[in-house]
């Protein structure tokens, strides 16, 4: 399928309107308007989902494990549309991530927690709360002095910054617990009518699956199930907002700051404020991650501030294309397949190479040895061949931004034409 | 008008309905003067001209009066307000727009997307307008974007409404600009070297739009090295020499002044 008739572009768009209706009413020709990437993505992420279901339905993966995978993905989405607003919209180099992440999780862990050594037992919407703010105004301070010099600048404060706040959490430990960290967190329903209750309350299901074995499910598998509920709630919100933000004047202005700061200065924005606006939504939108990950995994310790995590986002960003939500969410999606897929895959997979080789090739057999002997750790690995793929083939990422940003409704009413082919298909000058 | 010395040292500081005003401005970059004590009035209503030899000073000048500098001393007076040391959108605010040497690209966006950036004070650059009061965005948006069309018609290069704003070509680039920047709706435009490196076809359908932008009302103020083009539509002209201004006059008049002539060839009698 090609994309350069307009006929073609109109269905495209046209089902579009239509959203998830309109593809279910006719999934062969939905599949056919979308772009070759598109398709590509679709096949993929739906692959791996059935891979999901076979593993739960085959008791491989156990349910309550499932549901938390699930959790994790929802997470990494909130980061990456988190940095997404930085650096895909606004041009700010932000290594920090990992900082505001922590900040939304220790925020809320030491008001909710039970062994919090300051204040403790509140409501874990005051938690959200707080977690949030306090993301808010450390994205400020750090904003005030960096946001009016050259990009660069903001990229080695954040970097000074990230390891800042992991240290005070490391040491200050009358205030977080140092390195123990913070254990005994509710989940993020507790103290709720109803829902506080609804894991113990739902039966404990035995489910006979025709293949090999019983899949039970527990209270855990429910309490998952909350949390799934829960992020996909965060998620939902956050990508509402930011789609509709990203199409406003408001997002025009941000993207030109990225193109070219001068001309948004001489066209009268102030870009000074535009860019704190976007550091610290974006701040925020981290730190709600952070949030939900305190109460998914009811434990957070300073090792949640690892510099890693930053990168894992940075790579999910320029995976899914920067500047475009969609490929956010897949790019958050494929670094927790990575992460998480990569423990797996070891098991899986036989330990000495299938076929034999001739002795001139026993270097294939060791590395093979070698490579399926320390899977976990070889993810890094995996990473860095994604990106480097990425960057030769697809520098502008799998889903980059596709469609004119404008207000919606106000191409067709005034009378233009929709563009015939995707905006950005041709800014790197080579075909899909 | 053959005599040589029919104009004063300096600018004429006379005019009657004065929309931009310099006064003594002055800028070293360590021990260079860039600008050094320039005087001047631009004239609602008219196309000045701004010129001199290389080093003169003239983006430098710019810069300061757009507030992308902070001259070490002197005034810019914009519409009766001062704006020295001020920001380059507050000075934007006060209506006066700049254009740059090198037209800038806005990657990612299509044409008429990077035309929509133009217009000022825009409901919906407000994050929070964005969403308490989405049908007022919505209404402007439409405006805008009709604004955009019409200008675009007008520079007649709305057939690139919807291309990539990066695969143009650097003279439709220059439209686009100027285009762009009328949606701002300047009280004074300031032009830097609009012409520099179009072909000649391009420069004079430029020259035309320039004309038609000043009949329409727009106060422009313009640097230009290509002399064709600056004598046809500028008067009067203001000639920069060394970070000062040397004299101003009509076309003619600076055409045939000695001091210009040597500023230029940069010999004595």
């Amino acid at each position: 399928m090609t994309d350069d008739t307009s006929s073609t572009d109109s269905a495209n768009t046209a089902d579009r309107r239509g959203g998830i209706l309109g593809a279910l009413r006719n999934p062969g020709d939905y599949f056919g308007s979308l772009r070759r990437a598109e398709q590509g993505v679709l096949v993929f992420v739906v692959g791996l989902l059935a891979l999901l279901a076979y593993g739960v339905v085959s008791g491989g993966l156990g349910p309550a494990y499932f549901t938390y995978l699930v959790g994790l993905v929802g997470m990494y989405i909130l980061l990456t549309f988190g940095l997404n607003v930085q650096w895909g919209y606004t041009g700010l180099i932000n290594f920090s991530v990992a900082a505001f992440f922590g900040l939304g999780a220790y925020g809320t862990a030491l008001l909710t927690a039970d062994s919090s050594p300051i204040a403790g037992q509140f409501n874990p919407l005051v938690g959200l709360l707080v977690g949030l703010v306090l993301a808010a105004i450390v994205a400020v301070i750090i904003g005030i002095p960096t946001l009016r010099l050259r990009a660069d600048y903001l990229a080695i404060a954040s970097l000074g910054l990230a390891e800042v706040v992991r240290l005070i959490v490391l040491n200050e430990q009358d205030l977080t617990n140092g390195s123990a960290g913070v254990r005994a967190i509710p989940g993020f329903f507790e103290g709720w009518p109803l829902l506080e209750t609804f894991p113990q309350t739902m039966p404990g299901l035995e489910i006979d699956t025709i293949l090999w074995e019983t899949v039970v499910l527990q209270s855990s598998f429910w309490q998952g199930l909350l949390n799934v509920a829960l992020v996909t709630v965060f998620v939902a919100v956050t990508f509402l907002v930011l789609r509709r933000a990203h199409q406003s004047p408001w997002g025009r202005v941000l993207r030109t700051i990225r193109s070219d700061e001068d001309l948004a200065e001489a066209l009268g924005k102030d870009t000074y404020a535009f860019k704190m606006q976007a550091f610290v939504l974006g701040s925020i939108i981290m730190a709600l991650a952070g949030v939900f990950y305190a109460h998914l995994n009811l434990y957070v310790s300073p090792g949640d501030f690892e510099p890693i995590n930053t990168f894992y986002i940075w790579i999910a960003v320029i995976l899914g294309g920067s500047g475009s939500n969609r490929g956010a969410m897949l790019g958050g999606f494929v670094v927790i397949a990575i992460r998480e897929g990569t423990r797996f895959l070891g098991d899986i997979l036989p330990a000495t190479f299938p076929i034999g080789l001739p002795d001139m090739l026993s270097i294939v057999e060791t590395t093979y040895a070698t490579i399926i002997g320390n899977f976990a750790s070889t993810r890094l690995l995996a990473v860095g061949v994604i990106i480097i793929l990425v960057m030769r083939f697809r520098p502008e990422g799998v889903l980059p931004p596709q469609h004119e940003l404008i207000w919606p409704g106000t191409v067709d009413s005034s009378g233009t034409e929709r563009p015939e082919r995707g905006v950005r298909d041709a800014k790197t000058g080579d075909s899909q | 008008m053959s005599q040589q010395y029919s104009k004063p040292e300096g600018a004429n500081l006379d005019k009657d309905d004065v929309v931009l005003e310099v006064d003594g401005l002055r800028k070293n970059f360590g021990g260079l003067v860039a600008t050094d004590d320039a005087t001047f009035q631009v004239e609602r209503g008219t196309i000045t001209g701004l010129i001199g030899p290389n080093g003169a000073g003239k983006s430098t000048l710019f810069n300061l009066i757009s507030g992308f500098y902070e001259p070490d001393a002197g005034t810019v007076t914009v519409n009766g307000t001062d704006v020295t040391g001020a920001e380059p959108h507050e000075v934007s605010d006060h209506g006066l727009i700049r254009t740059f040497q090198t037209p800038r690209k806005l990657e990612g966006m299509t044409v008429r997307e990077a035309m929509l950036v133009g217009p000022r004070n825009q409901t919906g650059e407000s994050f929070v307008k964005v969403f308490t009061d989405p049908s007022t965005v919505a209404a402007e948006e439409e405006q805008n974007l009709e604004d955009a069309q019409r200008i675009l018609e007008q520079f007649e290069i709305d057939h690139l409404a919807t291309q990539p704003a990066t695969d143009i070509s650097g003279g439709q680039l220059k439209l686009v600009e100027l285009a762009r920047a009328m949606l701002a709706e300047p009280e004074v435009l300031l032009l830097d070297e609009p012409v520099a490196g179009v072909n000649p076809t391009l420069r004079n359908t430029l020259s035309e739009h320039v004309r038609r932008l000043h009949e329409e009302g727009t106060t422009i103020l313009l640097i230009e090295h290509d002399m064709n083009f600056v004598m046809n539509l500028a008067d009067p002209v203001i000639v920069l020499d060394q970070g000062h201004v040397l004299m101003e006059g009509t076309p003619d008049e600076v055409q045939t002044d000695d001091r210009v002539i040597n500023a230029y060839l940069g010999g004595g009698e």
